[in-house]
């Protein structure tokens, strides 16, 4: 097979499958289980030659027992079978065919072994599979891409693939300038300030005060309420700032000060961190997670990423560092991609220790760390559990390390606990767009109860929310388990960088985060980039027409809508108009399309229109001196139910993937150990079972999924007679 | 595209709206969307007019510099006063001292503004600056450079190499020489230099006729644009008004003749009327301003300038046998709009300076005149303008954005011009940066020219790579390399200067006193440290404008070679239009 992918390409059947949008390139009949993946990017163009020749004239298969649906091409390069559930998924969105050069340059370990979940990432789209074979449909599906996608296309055409990286960081740098040079929170408005204020503060406190004070000092304005990280990075920042202008930071006299170096110093250490933190984990994301898709989804997923509104207007507009703790997550879930479980738990905790909102993602990371000690088996499982533990213990011990007995009495200890967990304040802050805020409308919760019971109330809700996914990762981990626990297949396992039911991981995070978000005690508005973080996780590498896209779409852009409020008081009208039209415009999404069909489409036209409906409003109409939050209010009823739909969305994509891995049955998986290592493909039960895994989604693995295409009118018909299944 | 192929010269003028290549229509009609509205504007252009824009939108609440209160001034006065008193108005600094055309411009613009916020209209309320004006102001910027932009893509079609164009166009559009100077400092050149790449436009489109009028037409929106006036006069007059063979066709010329009349009186009739056209004049043409603009333009005087600093320096350190004028001596033209006076070397009158441009200018013109051909008049265009830049009297350093604009045009050419395009624009655009001082916006300007300048290179340069012929080219080749290498030190000093000299000035003016030492007199050591620090707050300008000033120069050098020994030794793609 490395012999035949080495042969240089005749040149007819590159041109012909040069621009063809195919799932996956290496279709290889019986292929091998024991056969490295990692050359399986693409195959020599000999061999499909070959196989075009034989299975040319029939476009389908006579085999019936085909369990998924199949991109046409597959068919027309292979005689399929369901051997194809064995190769590796490849990039579904990869225009590159049956290159060696591709081939050679996929072929790097880091990659191979990630070769199973981006296809699953890609599972809940939906619709059927159009072949895009005419030349017609081809532009239609240049066309229809996004601008991302086009540009990194066009860029990749002319050879300038390696500079996609570099200058989408630049341009994000320079966006983040840009969107600085307005106002930010609690500008000119003494004595209080804002949010700005807050970290500024906080570096001038720390650099002046002994690790005692700085939990108690003078904590009506603005005491430190942040995790020891915050406060060690806030010392960072404000030793440099005062070695540049001491005034900037002078103790108790700075307060409020708006000079514009300060306010430029401010900005870019928001930049900076992203530049040290946040980026760096985007890169990593792309090139693990993503690492099996190729280098132009991966580039587009960044993009994706990089310009998130939501966490653009926040952090360098609105003023705060959620992208160092959401980095931290995010070299997190790398970590737990590539195996290295232990650093991964290291960086969850500091990202726990930057900002305490991260504990939004404790329930799936830590139910994701027990259900893969589970997975390992009990002597194997047992060593990683306990290394787990001693690693997040003296992870938190060593931050928390200036606060405790040698160095403190320890008492010492309470200060940041009671700062960091403000139990006594209200329900819910301002107007937010969770369940207690939105249904308060209707139903006064402070009138009816006490604020303990509300405390247990939200408390009980948002369990509740979150115990879904954690009962399926962890019951994927049990079905995932061999009974027969040979020795050997543990170690095997062990060795293997990522479970197999890794994928659950971001349906996971968002689904505790947003129930979170949703139904806990004392949510700010600005919280919503919590869940947004899986969510555009997911959505990064979509494609346009599939169910994940529409969901990360519709929910960043409601995410942001629903800080409105926020950002209107904060003077960045401007921004959040720009931000979300370069956003949209990046990844494709035109609001205002008409052709709607799919229930999400529907959703999505119906929010877009109420919210820009009340933009209008708002912006003709005061509100009425009786209702004075009208506004904010009705804000709050359009954002809410769009939240509530992605939470239970988050638990079906859950369900899906969890019966892909395992099956509904109540069987556990017997499979050799040499299969089981390749993908998740082959944890599915091939013998027996097959109809009601074809029921229950299984198809959330077919490699052709991520590819289909909602809109296909073409095609549909044919495509749906054999591939039918699956609840929609 | 293979540009010698014979049969690229027959390819058939074409109109403005239709692409010529049939292969380039059918990817054009493949690559276009169906909404509900294109106007034969592509999704990718689509794209690029998204992308600036929500740029620009983010750049509202970026500084701006005085010229936005003129203009906010401007709409006032139009709106506000009757015609006759326009050119007349004093209660602000900030009169009226654009062309006429300009003004109604200004008055059309004040009738929404009125509508929005009377405020803005309101001749007394100076500095107004709530957020509806500048709301007002910025989009009226933004949405007027849609004139460039639709310009920029009718270049593209029916361009000779569509790909090369495209490139040139996105780079035009997004240039950064209009993001600082329309969208921060604020100003109208997205608008202007659309008109005039829209007469430029027609020109190459064989229209000439509409080519004169659309130039009379910015000559009355702005007067700056007379530095280019001497190519478009004689252009026009050899090809559209004489046959090749040099005969007079009275015909064409009195239709040109008439229509650029015309133009005329509909900007200035009215005053003419009135009588008002010596006062306009004085408004347009003040002759009271000194050799150099306050921050020395990269241009022969900076480096004249320079050069008088340098030797009154080495007459002082060594006590040479020069002429010294002593009030050369105080005159540091520094930050004063006055006269420059030098030294050592002979002063230089305004008469000098236009003896000068106009002898640079007629060797263009005597070329230009010998093959008017379309490429003939870009080249000759560019370097009128540049002759002006570069010797004019009180040159502003804005005024290099016409050199940039007409040569980025030619920058595909080939590899001599494009080297050339890539030296200037990299010192032209350096040289803009002054005008934006403040920090935030200090560093949106440098990452955005450093982005847009890496696109662009990495673009074009492969597209029109040639390899140095010989030794001297090669050697060249290199110090061109080293002079474009300097550009981030010199930025790395400009910035970090400023910084230090104030650590400097903060260490020599705070002395504490302690038991055993007393501090200084003020009036004695301290005060000549700080003197001598005063002096060192304009090296980093002056070294901005210098080391900018060689490489524009150098520029001039090239383009000048270039032109002159065009058409005898080499024929690009443009030679292909007529």
């Amino acid at each position: 097979m490395d012999e035949l992918s080495a042969l240089p390409p005749s040149d007819s059947p590159r041109k012909k499958s040069k621009r063809v949008r195919t799932t996956s390139t290496g279709i290889r009949q019986g292929y091998p289980p024991s056969a490295s993946p990692v050359s399986t990017r693409a195959e020599s163009p000999l061999q499909q030659i070959n196989r075009a020749s034989s299975t040319a004239p029939r476009p389908f298969p006579e085999r019936l027992e085909i369990l998924a649906p199949t991109p046409r091409r597959h068919l027309l390069d292979s005689s399929a079978s369901q051997q194809w559930l064995h190769t590796p998924p490849l990039s579904p969105t990869s225009s590159r065919a049956g290159s060696p050069a591709s081939a050679a340059s996929s072929r790097r370990p880091s990659h191979s072994q990630h070769t199973s979940f981006s296809a699953l990432l890609q599972h809940g789209s939906g619709g059927s599979v159009r072949p895009s074979s005419t030349r017609q449909e081809r532009a239609d599906a240049e066309t229809s891409a996004t601008m991302g996608r086009r540009w990194i296309r066009w860029m990749h055409k002319r050879g300038l693939k390696q500079w996609v990286v570099p200058m989408g960081i630049l341009a994000a740098v320079l966006v983040k300038a840009c969107i600085g040079l307005g106002s930010y929170s609690g500008k000119g408005t003494p004595p209080m300030y804002g949010d700005y204020e807050a970290q500024r503060h906080w570096m001038e406190l720390t650099i002046h005060l002994p690790f005692r004070m700085w939990y108690t000092y003078d904590l009506q304005y603005w005491g430190l309420d942040y995790p020891p990280l915050t406060a060690y990075v806030s010392w960072v920042c404000g030793k440099i700032g005062s070695w540049i202008e001491p005034s900037w930071f002078a103790l108790d006299a700075a307060r409020g000060i708006e000079t514009p170096g300060s306010k430029v110093f401010m900005r870019s250490t928001v930049i900076a961190l992203d530049l040290l933190v946040y980026i760096p984990a985007l890169l990593m994301f792309a090139s693990t997670w993503q690492g099996s898709r190729s280098k132009r989804t991966q580039h587009v997923a960044l993009l994706t990423l990089l310009f998130q509104p939501a966490l653009l207007l926040i952090d360098s507009g609105h003023f705060q560092y959620n992208s160092v703790m959401l980095g931290l997550t995010l070299f997190a879930l790398n970590f737990f991609a590539t195996g290295q479980d232990l650093l991964g738990a290291v960086c969850f905790v500091l990202s726990l220790g930057f900002k305490q909102m991260a504990l939004y993602y404790a329930p799936a990371i830590g139910s994701y760390l027990l259900a893969k000690c589970i997975y390992l088996g009990p002597s194997q499982g047992g060593t990683l559990f306990t290394r787990l533990a001693a690693v997040t213990v003296i992870t938190f011990l060593l931050l928390f390390l200036p606060f405790l007995p040698p160095f403190a009495p320890i008492s010492a200890v309470l200060d940041p606990i009671t700062r960091i967990f403000p139990f006594a304040r209200g329900l819910f802050e301002d107007k937010v767009a969770n369940f207690w805020c939105a249904s308060n409308v209707v139903f006064k919760w402070k009138n009816w109860a006490s604020r303990a019971s509300l405390v247990k109330l939200s408390t009980g809700f948002t369990a509740l929310g979150f115990l879904p996914t954690v009962f399926i990762t962890l019951r994927a981990a049990v079905k995932l388990q061999p009974n027969g626990s040979a020795q050997s297949q543990q170690s095997d396992r062990a060795k293997a960088t990522h479970t197999p039911f890794l994928p659950l991981l971001p349906y996971a995070l968002l689904n505790s985060a947003m129930s979170f978000f949703l139904f806990s005690f004392q949510v700010h508005e600005k919280t919503i980039l919590l869940p947004l973080l899986p969510m555009t996780l997911l959505l990064s590498a979509a494609h346009v027409d599939s169910t994940v896209y529409s969901w990360g779409v519709l929910v960043n852009n409601v995410a942001v809508f629903s800080m409105w409020p926020l950002l209107k008081r904060d003077g960045l009208g401007v921004q959040y108009i720009a931000t979300l039209l370069l956003w949209n415009r990046l990844v494709g999404c035109n609001p205002f399309r008409i052709p709607q069909k799919s229930f999400i489409q529907i959703i999505s036209a119906a929010v877009y229109s109420a919210a820009v409906a009340l933009h209008i409003l708002e912006f003709l109409v005061s509100p009425p001196s009786r209702y004075p939050d009208i506004y904010p209010v009705l804000n709050v009823l359009i954002s809410t139910p769009v939240f509530i739909l992605a939470w239970l969305w988050s638990i079906k994509g859950a369900i899906e993937v969890g019966w892909a891995l395992g099956g509904p049955g109540p069987a556990s998986v017997r499979a050799s150990p040499a299969e089981r290592r390749l993908s998740v493909g082959e944890s599915i039960p091939t013998e027996g079972a097959v109809g009601s895994y074809r029921q229950a989604g299984g198809r959330a693995v077919s490699l052709g999924y991520g590819q289909s295409r909602r809109r296909a009118a073409y095609g549909s018909s044919r495509a749906s007679s054999v591939t039918a299944g699956g609840p929609e | 595209m293979d540009v010698d192929d014979p049969s690229l010269a027959q390819v058939p003028r074409p109109s403005a709206t239709k692409p010529s290549d049939p292969p380039e229509l059918t990817e054009d009609t493949n690559l276009k969307r169906r909404v509900w509205f294109h106007g034969d504007v592509q999704i990718s252009e689509w794209d690029i007019l998204a992308l600036s824009t929500s740029l620009k939108l983010l750049l509202y609440p970026a500084y701006r510099s005085t010229d936005f209160e003129v203009h906010r001034n401007w709409l006032a006065i139009t709106y506000s006063l009757p015609l006759s008193k326009w050119y007349y108005d004093t209660t602000s600094e900030w009169t009226l001292d654009y062309p006429p055309f300009f003004a109604y411009f200004e008055k059309l613009l004040s009738i929404p503004a009125a509508l929005i916020d009377p405020k803005i209209v309101d001749i007394n309320n100076l500095n107004y600056d709530s957020w509806s004006v500048i709301a007002y102001q910025r989009t009226t910027v933004i949405l007027t450079e849609l004139v460039l932009g639709a310009v920029l893509l009718r270049f593209i079609r029916g361009a000779v190499d569509p790909p090369n164009q495209r490139i040139i166009s996105a780079s035009l559009f997004l240039h950064p020489g209009f993001l600082i100077v329309d969208h921060i400092h604020f100003q109208y050149n997205g608008f202007m230099f659309g008109i005039l790449l829209w007469s430029i436009l027609m020109a190459r489109n064989g229209n000439k006729l509409a080519c004169g009028i659309l130039f009379a037409v910015l000559l009355n929106f702005k007067h700056i644009y007379m530095y280019l006036a001497p190519a478009y006069f004689t252009y026009l007059l050899r090809s559209f008004c004489m046959s090749p063979s040099g005969q007079l066709q009275i015909k064409n010329f009195l239709s040109l003749a008439n229509a650029v009349i015309a133009v005329f009186v509909a900007s200035l009739g009215p005053f003419l009327v009135m009588g008002q056209i010596p006062q306009l004049l004085s408004r347009l043409f003040p002759f009271t301003r000194g050799l150099n603009h306050a921050y020395w333009a990269p241009n022969f005087w900076a480096l004249v300038t320079a050069a008088d600093r340098v030797l009154l320096r080495y007459a002082q350190r060594t006590g040479a046998d020069l002429v010294i004028n002593p009030s050369g001596v105080a005159s540091t033209s520094r930050g004063l709009v006055g006269d420059t006076i030098f030294a050592v070397l002979p002063n230089i009158k305004p008469i000098h300076t236009f003896i000068i441009t106009i002898l640079f200018q007629s060797i263009w013109l005597f070329k230009l005149w010998r093959t008017p051909t379309y490429k003939s008049f870009l080249t000759a265009l560019t370097l009128c303008g540049y002759s002006s830049f570069l010797f004019g009297w009180h040159v502003h350093e804005k005024a290099i954005l016409l050199v940039l604009v007409p040569l980025s045009l030619l920058a595909a050419e080939r590899h001599a011009y494009y080297r050339t395009f890539v030296i200037i624009s990299t010192a032209g655009i350096f040289s803009l940066f002054p005008l934006i001082f403040t920090p935030g916006e200090s560093i949106v300007k440098v990452v955005y020219s450093l982005l847009w300048i890496l696109i662009v290179h990495a673009l074009l340069s492969r597209r029109v790579y040639e390899f140095p012929k010989s030794l001297p080219y090669v050697f060249l080749d290199g110090l061109e390399k080293i002079y474009l290498a300097g550009f981030p030190f010199l930025l790395a000093f400009v910035s970090i200067f400023p910084a230090y000299l104030e650590r400097r000035r903060i260490t020599a003016d705070v002395c504490v006193p302690s038991e055993a030492f007393s501090c200084p007199d003020p009036d004695g050591t301290t005060r000549t440290d700080g003197s001598h620090l005063a002096a060192m707050e304009f090296l980093p300008l002056m070294l901005t404008s210098l080391y900018c000033a060689i490489g524009v120069v150098w520029g001039f050098l090239r383009l000048m070679f270039i032109y002159l020994h065009e058409e005898t030794t080499y024929r690009g793609q443009l030679s292909a239009l007529g």
